[in-house]
């Protein structure tokens, strides 16, 4: 299956199945209807996933001149890191993103609608 | 919950099983006809069904309570086999419902303790869901991406061979060196701009065959060596009955611009559902 995938047919169709991780990541993780949930389960969002995962990592650079280099000591990256590590270091990273990079949530869901 | 559930739940016992919510479509014909037994769903979880509840039915799953909590998912989170195991599920189970009609996906890891919980949770939202999914009928979203070519790095073309010397340092050899750098500099700049401008231009032929648009955030080089640099993540939600012109404007585009354009979908609309 290739990126251009076109089926004849009135539904829409299930994307390519070659579909790189963060593709897939940036729509299941920040899209879709959100309604409350019972369990509250904190999903971070793609940005700070992408930074621990290293998926395709666009603030790696900005962040390690900056002094941010946590992850190459996360514990949490090889191992299971306690919750409270976890939790207090994703308050500190969106933290110190919001720092680094004022203009980002202004920029990054700029929709523009038409008709 | 202290009151156990009834009926819906199976072997397992009421305290240990949850239910997940993959998405929402409208209760037709063909929805009640949907073939599941495809899709696995969840890692660990019971056979992906339906959960109807008037005009709405929900694709649910009972999955085992103890692997959704918050604590297991921020383990998760950090392990990129595991989170993409996780994703892709979703995005199976949320791909094959669409196939059978409209379809709204709810984001990763929407949880319910039970069924009637999902269920009036649904009824609640009712009104949303039919917003959205009367939005992204008859349409589905296309993932448009932009790239610069990597290009060598301009300093270098502006390397010239050093001055003959006759034996001593050159003279104006600093000047030159400064003039390389700001040259450099300058080109680098340019090209910058260029390809900010060509992301503009893909953007805004692509938002004329679009019902709805959105950026995403760019990527950055990725780890695999990709030395290309991201100038436009964009989505967009098109009418199906234009779908092939999706294809056709982005190959018309990348020869007049130069640009590497890649195109993914046609996705189920997740970019499209969630501002409703």
């Amino acid at each position: 299956m290739t990126d251009l995938d076109f089926r004849q047919g009135d539904q829409p169709i299930p994307g390519p199945q070659t579909t790189n991780l963060a593709d897939i990541l940036e729509r299941v993780l920040d899209k879709g209807i959100v309604i409350a949930g019972d369990i509250k389960i904190d999903l971070l969002d793609i940005e700070l996933l992408t930074i621990r995962l290293r998926l395709f990592v666009a603030s790696v650079d900005t962040a390690k001149k900056a002094g941010i280099d946590w992850w190459e000591t996360d514990p949490a990256l090889s191992s299971k890191a306690s919750r409270n590590a976890l939790e207090d270091e994703n308050r500190e990273l969106r933290e110190r993103l919001r720092a680094l990079e004022p203009s980002a949530d202004a920029g990054r869901e700029k929709e523009s609608e038409q008709r | 919950m202290t009151q156990p559930s009834d009926a819906q739940v199976t072997s397992s016992s009421a305290e240990a099983a949850v239910t997940y919510v993959f998405a929402v479509c409208r209760s037709t014909r063909a929805t009640s006809a949907l073939d599941l037994t495809g899709v696995t769903g969840m890692p660990g979880g019971e056979a992906v069904r339906l959960l109807p509840s008037g005009l709405l039915t929900a694709v649910v799953q009972t999955v085992p309570a103890a692997d959704f909590t918050d604590e297991v998912w921020q383990g998760r989170l950090a392990d990129r086999e595991e989170i993409e195991r996780y994703a892709r599920a979703h995005h199976a189970v949320v791909s094959a419902v669409a196939t059978h009609g409209p379809v709204v996906p709810l984001p990763l890891a929407t949880l319910y303790h039970d069924d009637d919980r999902a269920r009036s949770r649904l009824a609640e939202e009712a009104d949303r869901f039919h917003t959205a999914l009367k939005r992204v009928a008859h349409h589905a979203e296309w993932g448009v991406k932009v790239y610069r070519p990597a290009t060598p790095d301009p300093a270098a073309a502006f390397e010239e061979p050093a001055p003959e010397t006759d034996g001593g340092r050159a003279r104006g050899a600093g000047l030159a060196y400064l003039n390389r750098k700001r040259g450099a500099q300058a080109l680098r700049e340019k090209r910058r701009e260029q390809a900010l401008d060509v992301a503009e231009s893909v953007d805004a032929e692509l938002r004329g065959l679009a019902a709805a648009s959105r950026r995403l955030r760019t990527h950055g080089a990725a780890l695999s060596g990709d030395q290309r640099v991201h100038v436009l993540n964009a989505t967009y939600l098109v009418a199906n009955d234009r779908a092939h012109e999706v294809g056709l404007l982005v190959r018309a585009l990348g020869e007049r611009t130069g640009a590497q354009i890649e195109l993914s979908g046609p996705w189920v609309p997740y970019s499209f559902v969630g501002e409703v």
